[in-house]
């Protein structure tokens, strides 16, 4: 299968300070889940940052769908964007839209008709239980619907990669069973690679999964 | 509410500034008649030993652009001397060339002094009078009203300059969240800034709108209303419907430098 993630002695830093992944070496394939774990402040958003290209590598080499992070250039990275889904803990939605225009903004950004998009945002907030709220504002909605407003607008485009930072973090368990089921059908029916940062893998997952972790020093280690 | 006033804060200080950009077209038009006139006025004088050509009057400087000989006979009949036409005629032929100079523009008194230098370089020149005393009494009085006006001008639209950076720091903290989310996703700095853009020139052209009404209503009511003798007579220079489109121009091109401050200020995350 194809490799998503090529990570060969990668190693990352904000500007001056110290290095958080040292010499990091793994690959991700095509259609793999991937948990990357750790302490706080190990370093795992970080990493999650350096594959949409928010932070770029200070050592080594970081390949996403075969771009070089360490030189792409803006449109580049830009069109690297639009094929990925991206899930934050914070949500990120856009709270002067209504939930329908967050869930299709991938869309919109890549130019898609009204009409397809309508159809395509009736079609998520089913898969993501929130149908009958197109027109509610985030902030009308509780944590846990926001959030899986957050994982339907990821889905919104069939991205190659899903990237998740801590998706079900503070959200009640009826939530995080709905975005853990959404994540492992992407996974499984569309063989789209998720690679998803938490504190703590849920003890009832139905797929295969890798599972990594990060010590304090920030050094990565494979453990499943 | 709060929308308005974020489009308030912005049309404002545009109008502000439109409306000084327009008083300093209509004041140029107005006074450009006077400053024309003030030039052809004026005439410097110049003696020299020689025939000379206007070529070499603008070989010394550039601002020399019309010469004139004064025929010497013109001068002898002038002057009331007590001498045969004989004599006369050894007199004309012993007498130096006489010029008559315009100038290019309306200079100032050093101006004036340096054209006067350049001139007497010439060993053919024997002498030249510039008459600045009247030129400079003149050009004093024209230049100290455009300088005052111009220098309000300038206070008036750093003023409104400011206030439009001002809003755009209330835009930029209004909108900087939803651009960043746009730029994780992927979109051109075209379509995350796209609605600020949208903003932006409707409030411009809005400002434009109101600055050219003021103006068309100063000149076909107020001054007609008022009969102040001077602005009727410039009254074609204060507002044109060409203006429109020189103020709509200028607050389109104002505001978008204006939210391409705001977009490029916007760090990723």
């Amino acid at each position: 299968m194809a490799n998503i993630i090529v990570a060969q002695n990668l190693t990352l830093s904000y500007e001056r300070d110290e290095e958080i992944i040292k010499n990091a070496s793994f690959t991700i394939k095509k259609g793999e889940f991937v948990f990357i774990t750790g302490p706080s402040g190990s370093g795992k958003s970080t990493l999650l940052k350096s594959f949409y290209g928010n932070i770029k590598p200070q050592s080594g080499t970081l390949l996403m769908g075969g771009l070089n992070m360490s030189s792409i250039k803006k449109p580049k990275l830009q069109e690297l964007r639009r094929h990925l889904g991206i899930i934050f803990q914070d949500y990120k939605l856009i709270n002067e839209w209504t939930v329908e225009r967050n869930v299709v903004l991938p869309l919109w950004i890549a130019g898609y008709s009204q009409e397809i998009q309508r159809t395509q945002a009736k079609r998520l907030l089913h898969h993501v239980k929130l149908t009958g709220k197109e027109h509610k504002y985030p902030l009308e909605l509780s944590g846990g619907e926001q959030q899986r407003v957050g994982v339907a607008r990821a889905l919104s485009k069939n991205p190659f990669l899903i990237l998740a930072d801590e998706p079900t973090g503070n959200l009640d368990d009826y939530s995080s069973n709905v975005i853990w089921d959404l994540l492992e059908n992407a996974c499984q029916q569309l063989e789209t690679t998720v690679v998803v940062v938490t504190h703590k893998i849920p003890t009832v997952f139905n797929i295969p999964y890798r599972h990594f972790t990060i010590d304090e020093l920030g050094d990565i280690y494979e453990v499943h | 509410m709060r929308s308005i006033k974020s489009h308030l804060s912005l049309i404002f200080p545009m109008v502000a500034i439109l409306m000084g950009l327009e008083f300093f077209i209509a004041f140029n038009r107005t006074t450009k008649g006077y400053e024309e006139s003030l030039k052809d006025s004026y005439a410097m004088l110049v003696v020299a030993k020689d025939e000379m050509s206007i070529d070499d009057f603008k070989a010394w400087d550039k601002h020399i652009y019309k010469v004139a000989e004064i025929e010497k006979s013109k001068i002898i009949d002038k002057v009331d001397l007590p001498f045969k036409s004989s004599d006369i005629s050894n007199i004309d032929k012993d007498m130096p060339n006489f010029y008559s100079i315009k100038l290019n523009k309306y200079l100032n008194n050093k101006e004036l002094e340096q054209v006067k230098k350049n001139i007497l370089k010439s060993d053919r020149v024997t002498r030249v009078e510039t008459f600045d005393t009247l030129h400079n009494s003149n050009y004093g009085l024209f230049s100290s009203i455009k300088l005052s006006f111009q220098t309000f001008i300038l206070f008036m639209t750093i003023i409104g300059f400011f206030l439009i950076v001002k809003q755009m720091e209330v835009w930029n903290f209004m909108h900087s969240e939803r651009m960043k989310v746009m730029d994780i996703f992927g979109a051109s700095l075209f379509l995350r800034s796209k609605a600020l853009i949208v903003m932006a020139i409707v409030d411009a052209i809005i400002s434009a709108i109101i600055a050219s009404i003021v103006f068309y209503t100063i000149q076909n009511s107020w001054i007609k209303g008022n009969h102040i003798a001077i602005l009727e007579d410039n009254i074609d220079g204060l507002f044109s419907i060409n203006d429109v489109i020189t103020l709509s121009f200028a607050s389109i091109i104002i505001v978008l430098v204006a939210v391409f401050l705001v977009v490029i200020n916007v760090k990723e995350e």
